[in-house]
């Protein structure tokens, strides 16, 4: 076949030519729409082990709706920040995303119509959802009477001990009830073995550089650091009692070890359970899934109780954790959204398998009946361990959302590492990280006020 | 054959205009993604976001309160330390290593230049949970097996260890890169100015006063500037490695300060405070270094 023009004959020589048309092939290649079938909706997770779920149970729902395609894409750790991206520039958002609770802050600032959700509470209200989920669990996902996601979990928080080694040291855990009663039996647990002078295990283990295991305790008091209307309550007489019971146990009782390595997770804090020297642990229901998986070899050897109470009687757990399922506004067909929100986190079916993989307990109570969760658990010598974790969740405490919650957490670890450190007292340290807040969330008020005003011209 | 016809055709007449279209799509690019996001930052370092959709303009009110943040300048502190340990410590090493693996004495050289290079492949991320594991307080490599301080340091859970154990990772995935410099500055020096100088009696330390180090000027300029910059760009290490700046920011960094705010606390404005007022101390200390090693000093 002839070249219908003459390759010599190009005014900027052959290499330039070849490039020309590459270019214009690659040009074509782009500009070739992907083949429109249907419905389309972008699904956008971070969490390895809803992938796995989603990627299973998708396909099914592809064939209740025929035509739809729902895409999956799972960008892990930096998923946050591309969400934010997405909804800043006010292009490339996916249809529906699920958020984590320590992340979902951020995108609730500024003007409230301005959020990037959708308000799902008239479709929960209007088909009468809201009864069939524990309640308490919306407020992380709701701000200023707006619910912005549904609850993925609820993440209630038990005392997981090590059932050997708290007998060898003649503790009954099931005789404890309260935080006294924990701290009285914390003391004959915590042991020097080999006399060398230095404690060799350790009652409990809790986080002092990160919020995570205070915040565990104020919750399960009602406490918290923003209340239902937004105002700072970190510095209330309540923080600052529990700030004060938590630095106790590593100074005053001496009964608490810090973390190993960097957080609860960490392989470091593993060898350290394997090796006898941590007793309990405030876990959560995906706490001991990542238990199960990471330390299989010490099956058997936990056990689990509720939380010690504050005072006889009283609230037995606390939540850690969270994820929510929601509809960005820059979705097209927010009903047909709704409709896979409801498959993903209301089928039953579809629940009693996350538990399965994951251990993590459902919001929604009719799944609650289910077998599964009275089924003996091998890893905690056979203690059906789903029903103690259904027992505490109707009674989690709520967990109030603010836009600021990510700034408040960055310096609540600060107060709380210094007060644990003896570097501050634990009312200093709250008291001067409330008004440090105080401060940023009126600066912010005062000059978006002003700005408004210069804005319309009424200076 | 080509007519004269031709020479002055359409197609002729574009070859004066070939040059700029080889060299648009650097300049289309760098105006895209370099230009345009660099003045959009200096603008929007003069406003704040207020949610997703609206910004307020505030002057210079975010460089004031940037001067008046106690964790900015602990971040300042925390890099300017990073960067004085690279300074101190790295480089040296860096041309210590160069000048021992190009001595004809040492057997194995190019094993060992490969060995010494070989951190720099590793990514930052996977460099930080192997060297979290080794400077834990009970069950890490450093305290468990060498105890060199007679004690268990927290060094990542004491405020006062964290920045060292940074700039030792920071020692070991980053003195090897650095040697190639030095080590390619070493073989580029001429062999008959040590052979003069040893003529003249010169012992092995005159010749390195005198020849190896003024030779080598330009290759210390280089490394010298870009680990300074390298050094105030400092994120991924301490990130991960001591889980977002704890404990009490002792590991907080500059660029993680700007990452927070950009992106955990949403403070757009603030955060592109923060990259302008970096950009300005990496060139005040560019420049000056670049100074003081004499580089803009004419030949």
């Amino acid at each position: 076949m002839r070249i219908p023009f003459d390759i010599d004959n190009f005014p900027l020589g052959k290499g330039p030519m070849v490039m020309l048309v590459l270019f214009l092939i690659s040009c074509l290649f782009i500009y070739t729409p992907a083949e429109e079938k249907g419905e389309h909706l972008e699904f956008w997770i971070f969490a390895n082990t809803h992938y796995e779920e989603y990627q299973a149970r998708i396909p099914i729902f592809e064939e209740m709706y025929p035509g739809v395609n729902v895409q999956l894409i799972n960008y892990g750790g930096t998923m946050h920040d591309k969400l934010l991206t997405a909804l800043l520039s006010d292009f490339g958002a996916p249809d529906v995303v699920e958020v984590e609770i320590t992340s979902i802050g951020r995108f609730l600032k500024g003007d409230i119509d301005e959020v990037g959700f959708v308000d799902l509470r008239s479709r929960l209200e209007s088909e009468g959802w809201m009864d069939k989920l524990v309640v308490s669990r919306f407020t992380p996902w709701s701000y200023k009477d707006r619910i912005f996601g549904i609850p993925h979990d609820l993440h209630p928080v038990v005392l997981l001990y090590r059932d050997d080694l708290y007998k060898a040291a003649g503790v009954n855990m099931n005789e404890i009830e309260t935080w006294d009663d924990f701290i009285a039996a914390g003391k004959k647990a915590t042991r020097d073995l080999d006399g060398d002078g230095e404690t060799d295990q350790y009652a409990i283990v809790l986080d002092r550089r990160t919020e995570s295991d205070y915040f565990n305790l104020l919750l399960q008091r009602d406490g918290g650091f923003f209340d239902a209307n937004g105002n700072v309550v970190i510095d209330s007489d309540i923080a600052i009692d529990t700030l004060e019971f938590f630095t106790s146990l590593f100074n005053e009782h001496q009964i608490a070890t810090p973390v190993y390595g960097t957080w609860h997770g960490d392989p470091s804090n593993f060898a350290a359970m394997q090796d006898g020297k941590i007793l309990s642990i405030l876990a959560p229901d995906w706490y001991v899934g990542i238990l199960k998986s990471q330390v299989p070899q010490m099956s058997g050897k936990w056990k689990a109780i509720g939380m010690p109470a504050w005072e006889h009687g009283s609230r037995r757990t606390t939540t850690r954790g969270g994820t929510m399922v929601g509809i960005t506004k820059q979705c097209k067909n927010p009903d047909l959204a709704w409709e896979l929100l409801k498959f993903a986190y209301f089928d039953k079916a579809g629940l009693i398998n996350r538990y399965e993989t994951t251990r993590i307990i459902p919001p929604l109570k009719a799944a609650w009946d289910a077998p599964i969760y009275k089924e003996p658990d091998q890893y905690l010598g056979g203690q059906p361990l789903g029903q103690l974790f259904i027992e505490l969740a109707p009674d989690l405490p709520p967990r109030y959302q603010n836009p600021y919650w990510s700034e408040a957490a960055d310096l609540l670890n600060d107060a709380i590492f210094n007060a644990v450190t003896e570097k501050q007292t634990p009312r200093q340290a709250l008291t001067q990280l409330a008004e440090k807040v105080r401060t940023l969330i009126a600066k912010d008020q005062q000059r978006w006020t002003k700005g408004i005003k210069n804005e319309d011209g009424t200076k | 054959m080509k007519t004269g016809r031709n020479r002055f055709s359409y197609w002729h007449q574009q070859q004066r205009i070939a040059p700029y279209l080889f060299i648009a799509p650097f300049y289309i690019l760098f105006i895209v993604f370099m230009g345009y996001p660099l003045i959009s930052s200096l603008v929007m370092s003069f406003y704040e976001m207020r949610g997703f959709q609206s910004r307020i303009f505030v002057g210079f009110a975010n460089f004031v309160d940037l001067f008046r943040d106690p964790i900015f300048w602990k971040s300042l502190w925390n890099t300017t330390y990073f960067a004085l340990g690279t300074l101190i410590l790295q480089l040296p090493l860096a041309l210590l290593l160069a000048i021992l693996l190009n001595s004809k004495v040492v057997k194995g050289r190019n094993i060992l230049r490969l060995a010494f290079f070989v951190p720099v492949l590793v990514a930052g991320v996977f460099i930080a949970i192997i060297f979290n594991l080794i400077f834990d307080q009970r069950a890490g490599l450093i305290n468990n097996e060498f105890l060199i301080f007679g004690k268990e340091i927290g060094w990542l859970s004491e405020s006062k260890y964290v920045m060292p154990a940074v700039i030792l990772t920071g020692v070991w995935q980053w003195a090897g890169f650095n040697m190639i410099f030095f080590l390619a500055g070493l073989q580029g020096i001429r062999q008959e100015l040590y052979e003069a100088a040893a003529v003249d009696g010169a012992n092995w330390w005159q010749s390195f006063i005198h020849i190896t180090l003024p030779s080598l000027r330009p290759v210390i300029a280089f490394v010298f500037v870009v680990s300074m910059i390298g050094s105030f760009q400092l994120f991924d290490l301490p990130f991960i490695l001591t889980n977002g700046g704890e404990p009490a920011d002792a590991g907080s960094t500059i660029v993680m300060y700007l990452y927070k705010n950009g992106f955990q606390f949403m403070r757009l404005g603030y955060a592109a405070t923060i990259g302008w007022v970096l950009f300005i101390i990496i060139a005040i200390i560019s420049i000056a270094q670049l100074k003081l090693l004499g580089i803009f000093q004419e030949e």
